[in-house]
């Protein structure tokens, strides 16, 4: 099988969206024959390669971070200089990987449906979508939290190295949670209290001599 | 009311018209209005390098016009999102400044509803309502429209604050000025 990644996040080479993608890959690569390419899109000055990367390709996956509820601007972008291939025949199957900062699946559904959409629009038959939560957290999870996580991101490029597809149940396991269970709630709500829940960011901010202005109003009150 | 129009528009001259109406009218009935045509302006797209949370605490590192744009939307009372539809979806030129108004949010996050986590307001006041203007491709359907209005209502919930409307450009300009006037 041969797959053709593009990977959205404006983060490029050092995001998250890459970690996962390394995961899925060296799962991927685990059948023998496979084979795949990887291409970031964040100043990708080539609009033209990319699109003949696109329509040459059998297996797309296309992946990115979330923001602010749906696709990072750049990632519009790139499917904007897709339209010409809108309806064509020969288009590659397309999948797609949705990781979010929030823990919650559920942040990534609303623009899971307009992926799904985008396949329809372009022809493409769809492979369906990863999703997951929590993503930004795993620069603070200790190696033992952040293994399992990586870990089916390998089991689903091996599934779909071998299947041509992403297995149901795994997706379902690995997005687990959907929405917040009450004792994440409660736990949220108490290291919020102790300002546990902001050591990730207060620390930064240190370290930058920030954190005295972190709560600045440039433009107004 | 202060009225801020963040038009993406990539190139079609007719949505143009359409909104310098629309702001023509919205004028008359006593509103300031400011019209930004985002496709003329500079703004770089978000990295994701959290410094207009970390380092700048506000503004993004960047010295672009997304400064100019943060600085009306978090002082106005109203904001209208308004672009065309591209392959079933608002415009690039409109989601690469939409990802630009984080600085108006911190870094911390609380759950909202006692249910989702999202991030909490820099500012201490109300932020402004929001309204989605789109104009239908010839590709568009109405699970497009579904999916892009479920996707706005999600993008309020982020910015915390709520969509008044989502409303199409097939209808006369009066119309959408009116449902302004109401906010």
């Amino acid at each position: 099988m041969k797959l053709t990644v593009f990977n959205g996040s404006p983060r490029g080479k050092k995001s998250n969206t890459a970690i996962l993608l390394e995961h899925f890959l060296k799962g991927f690569m685990e059948t023998e024959g496979n084979s795949y390419e990887l291409e970031y899109i964040v100043n990708n000055k080539d609009v033209g390669k990319l699109i003949e990367m696109f329509k040459d390709a059998n297996n797309v996956i296309l992946a990115f971070p979330l923001y602010t509820g749906c696709m990072p601007g750049i990632v519009k972008s790139f499917v904007e200089s897709l339209k010409p291939l809108c309806g064509k025949h020969g288009n590659p199957s397309v999948g797609f990987m949705v990781q979010g900062g929030f823990p919650e699946a559920y942040q990534s559904r609303f623009v899971e449906r307009y992926l799904g959409k985008l396949a329809k629009r372009l022809n493409c038959q769809y492979l369906g979508c990863i999703v997951k939560g929590g993503i930004e957290g795993t620069r603070m999870m200790p190696q033992f939290m952040t293994k399992k996580i990586f870990n089916y991101f390998y089991e689903l490029g091996k599934n779909c190295g071998k299947s041509g597809k992403f297995d149901e149940e795994l997706l379902k396991r690995l997005a687990k949670p959907e929405h917040l269970p009450a004792w994440r709630r409660l736990f949220y709500k108490f290291s919020r209290l102790t300002g546990m829940a902001n050591i990730y960011w207060d620390r930064q901010l240190k370290e930058n001599n920030a954190f005295e202005k972190r709560f600045d109003r440039p433009y107004g009150d | 009311m202060k009225i801020t129009i963040l038009n993406g528009n990539p190139d079609n001259q007719k949505f143009d018209d359409y909104l310098n109406n629309l702001v023509k009218m919205l004028e008359l009935s006593d509103n300031r209005v400011v019209h930004f045509k985002l496709r003329e302006m500079k703004i770089r797209h978000c990295r994701g390098c959290f410094g207009c949370w970390l380092k700048t605490p506000g503004q993004c590192i960047y010295k672009d016009d997304s400064h100019a744009i943060c600085r009306e939307v978090i002082n106005s009372d109203f904001v209208l999102f308004a672009t065309p539809l591209v392959m079933g979806f608002p415009s690039a030129v409109l989601k690469i400044a939409m990802d630009k108004l984080i600085p108006l949010l911190l870094p911390y996050i609380e759950l909202v509803d006692n249910k989702e986590c999202h991030h909490e307001k820099r500012y201490d006041k109300e932020y402004p309502l929001i309204g989605l203007l789109i104009e239908k491709g010839d590709d568009t359907d109405s699970e497009d429209i579904e999916i892009v209005s479920d996707i706005f209502v999600r993008f309020a919930i982020d910015f915390r604050t709520s969509s008044r409307f989502v409303m199409q450009t097939d209808i006369p300009v009066q119309e959408v000025s009116d449902e302004i006037n109401r906010i």
